[in-house]
C-alpha cells in the first residue's frame, strides 16, 4: 500500500479533542484503499466512533476537533469541509444506532438519502427500485412508519439511504449492535453485496471481531485512542494476541493490548 | 328554547371563528418548533413587526395593498435569512435552552426596530372587511357571525392546505421532516440544516404576517399583539407542538372554549374568564396529555 492513490482515505496520525480538554485520540492512522472493505475494532470507548466522526467532519457538531495529522479523502484533504459538503463528494456515513426517521415511511426514509442530489422524481424511482433489489425486505415494508419496523430493518433502512446518495465510501459505525447473529449475517452479506457490486469503499467500526474479520479484507484494531495492531484480515484472525483478546479465546486473563505490552517488556526485563 | 339554542350556536360559531385566528399565530409557532424543537419567543414580535410593516408601507409611502403585503413578506423572509445567519448558524451546535433564549432575545430586537421604523402609535389596518355580522347569514341562519371571523377561517383553511401539501409533497418538505425527526441524521446523509432553517424561517415569517393582519384588523395595529400571540401557547399545549392540525383544532377548541365559558360561566366569576380560562384548560391538557391532541408521540418499540 505505497501508492497512496490506490487509498480512497489515508488518516495519518490524528489526535482529536472533544471541548479541547478531553482527549479521545492520541495517534490512528490508517488506511482504505479503493474498493475495499476495512474493520476498524475495538472496545467500547476506544475511539472507533470518533475516528469515524472526523473522517465524516461530523466531530464539530460535538465540539470535537482534529488537532494533529491530515485527513485525505480521494486525494484532497478534508480540512474544509462540512458533513453536506462530505456527502457531495461521495462519503457517507451511516451513524451508530441507526438513526432512521421514526415518524417517515420506509421509503421516505430511503428517498431523504437523495437529498444531496438532483434528480428527477423519475431518476429516483430507478435508484430506489436498483436500492431495493439489495433490501428485499424493505420493499415489503416500503409504507410503515420507520420507528414499528425491527431493528434489522432499521439498520438496512440506515444503510440504504446512505446509499441513495450514491456513495463511493461507506463510513458505517456498528452496523450490528443489538442484532440477533442471524440479522448479523444478513446485514454483512449486503454489505459485502454493495462493496463488490457497486464498488462502494467500506470503513467499519465493529465490536463484533469475528464476524467483521470474515467480512473484511484488512484491519486495525484500536485501544485508548491508538492503533495497537493491523493487519490483513487473515492474519489477524489467525493471530493469537487477537483471538485471547477479542475472540474470547482466552490463557491467562490477559485483557487487553497494554497488559501484553506490559508481560512481554517484564520478560524482556528477566532476560536481561 | 330554540331562541337560547341559537344563541348557543352563535357563540360556538363565532367562538370557533375567532379560534382560527389564534390558529394562525400558532402555526407559525408549530414551523419553528418542528426544525429547531424551540420555542420561538419572537414570534409575537415577528407578527408585530410584519403586520406594522406592511402598515408602514401603505400609510407611509402609499404603496398599494397587494404591493405592500409582499413587500411585507418579502421583508419577513429577509429577517428570516438574517436570523438564520447571524443568531442560529453562530448557535448551530447549541442546546436548545440557548436557542430558545436567543428567541427572547431577537423578539426585543424585533420590536425596537419595527417602533423605531414606524414609530409607536396604534395604527388602524382596513382590509375592506368589515368587523360585523354577515348580513346574508344573519337573515337565513339567524346567526350573527362576523365577516373577518369567516375570512380568518378561509385564510386558516388554505394556509394549512398549503402547508400541507408543501411537507407532504416537495422535496424541502422531506428535509424538514428529517430535520424535525433527527437533525444529526439528516445532515450525515447531506440535507443541509441551514437550508431547512432558512425555510422555516421564512415561512414562519410569512404566516406571522398574515395572522398579524387578521388581528390588526380586529384590535388594532398595536404592541398588545406581541402579547396576544402567546396565547397560542394554551394553543398549542392542546394541539401538540408539533403539529400542523394540532395548531388549528388547538386553536378551535381555545377560541370555542374561552368564549362558551365566558358567556356561561363567566358571570359567576365576575365575568373576563376569556383571559385565563384557556391556560387552566392547558393545565389540565398537561396533566392528562402532554403531548398534546396530535403532538408527534415519542414512538417507543418494546
Amino acid at each position: 500500500m505505497s501508492n497512496t492513490s490506490a487509498n480512497i482515505l489515508d488518516i495519518k496520525n490524528i489526535e482529536v479533542m472533544y471541548d479541547n480538554v478531553i482527549l479521545a485520540l492520541h495517534d490512528v492512522s490508517l488506511k482504505v484503499p479503493k474498493g475495499k472493505v476495512v474493520a476498524l475494532l475495538g472496545a467500547n470507548g476506544a475511539g472507533k466512533s470518533t475516528t469515524l466522526k472526523a473522517v465524516s467532519t461530523m466531530l464539530a457538531s460535538e465540539r470535537g476537533k482534529v488537532t494533529k495529522g491530515s485527513i485525505d479523502y480521494d486525494g484532497t484533504s478534508i480540512d474544509k469541509q462540512n458533513p453536506s459538503q462530505m456527502v457531495g463528494l461521495g462519503m457517507v456515513q451511516v451513524l451508530e444506532g441507526r438513526r432512521c426517521f421514526g415518524h417517515l415511511t420506509v421509503e421516505e426514509n430511503i428517498i431523504s438519502g437523495a437529498y444531496s442530489r438532483k434528480l428527477s422524481k423519475g431518476d429516483i424511482n430507478q435508484e430506489l427500485e436498483k436500492i431495493y433489489t439489495y433490501f428485499i425486505r424493505l420493499k415489503e415494508r416500503r409504507k410503515s412508519q420507520a420507528a414499528f419496523t425491527s431493528g434489522g430493518e432499521q439498520q438496512m433502512i440506515a444503510v440504504a439511504r446512505a446509499m441513495m446518495a450514491k456513495p463511493k465510501m461507506l463510513l458505517l459505525d456498528e452496523p450490528t449492535m443489538g442484532l440477533a447473529p442471524q440479522l448479523v449475517a444478513e446485514i454483512f452479506n449486503i454489505v459485502k453485496e454493495l462493496n463488490q457490486k457497486e464498488g462502494v469503499s467500506i470503513l467499519l467500526a465493529e465490536q463484533n471481531t469475528n464476524v467483521a474479520l470474515k467480512n473484511s479484507d484488512y484491519g486495525y484494531i484500536i485501544e485508548t485512542g491508538r492503533v495497537m495492531l493491523d493487519g490483513t484480515a487473515k492474519s489477524l484472525l489467525s493471530n493469537d494476541q487477537v483471538k485471547e483478546l477479542y475472540l474470547g479465546i482466552s490463557k491467562k486473563g490477559r485483557k487487553n493490548f497494554r497488559d501484553v505490552l506490559k508481560e512481554e517488556s517484564l520478560t524482556k526485563k528477566k532476560i536481561n | 328554547m330554540v331562541d337560547e339554542l341559537l344563541f348557543f350556536m352563535e357563540v360556538l360559531v363565532g367562538g370557533l371563528l375567532a379560534g382560527t385566528m389564534y390558529s394562525l399565530v400558532a402555526l407559525g409557532f408549530v414551523l419553528i418548533f418542528k426544525a429547531s424543537a424551540t420555542f420561538n419567543f419572537s414570534q409575537g414580535a415577528m407578527v408585530f413587526f410584519s403586520v406594522l410593516a406592511f402598515c408602514g408601507f401603505m400609510q407611509d409611502f402609499n404603496i398599494p395593498f397587494v404591493l405592500a403585503f409582499i413587500l411585507a413578506a418579502f421583508l419577513m423572509v429577509v429577517v428570516g435569512l438574517c436570523t438564520e445567519r447571524f443568531v442560529l448558524r453562530p448557535l448551530m451546535n447549541a442546546s436548545e435552552d440557548t436557542v430558545l433564549m436567543a428567541t427572547i432575545g431577537l423578539g426585543y430586537v424585533l420590536e425596537g426596530l419595527a417602533q423605531a421604523a414606524w414609530g409607536v402609535e396604534v395604527r388602524r389596518l382596513d382590509l375592506g372587511i368589515g368587523d360585523f355580522p354577515v348580513p346574508w347569514i344573519a337573515d337565513n341562519l339567524k346567526l350573527f357571525i362576523s365577516a373577518l371571523d369567516i375570512t380568518a377561517g378561509l385564510v386558516a383553511a388554505v394556509m394549512i392546505i398549503g402547508l400541507f401539501l408543501l411537507f407532504k409533497y416537495t422535496k424541502i418538505g422531506l428535509g424538514l421532516r428529517a430535520v424535525a425527526d433527527d437533525a444529526g441524521a439528516a445532515s450525515s446523509i447531506g440535507i443541509p440544516l441551514k437550508h431547512i432553517m432558512l425555510l422555516v424561517w421564512s415561512a414562519a415569517g410569512v404566516v406571522a404576517l398574515v395572522a398579524g393582519c387578521m388581528w390588526g384588523a380586529r384590535a388594532g395595529v398595536q404592541f398588545a399583539l406581541v402579547d396576544l400571540a402567546l396565547k397560542a401557547l394554551p394553543v398549542l399545549i392542546i394541539g401538540g407542538f408539533s403539529s400542523i392540525p394540532g395548531a388549528i383544532i388547538g386553536g378551535l377548541i381555545i377560541g370555542a372554549v374561552e368564549k362558551v365559558l365566558e358567556v356561561y360561566i363567566g358571570p359567576f366569576f365576575g365575568g373576563a374568564i376569556e383571559g385565563w380560562a384557556p391556560y387552566v384548560l392547558a393545565i389540565f391538557f398537561l396533566l392528562y396529555r402532554p403531548e398534546g391532541l396530535f403532538g408527534e408521540k415519542i414512538i417507543r418499540r418494546v
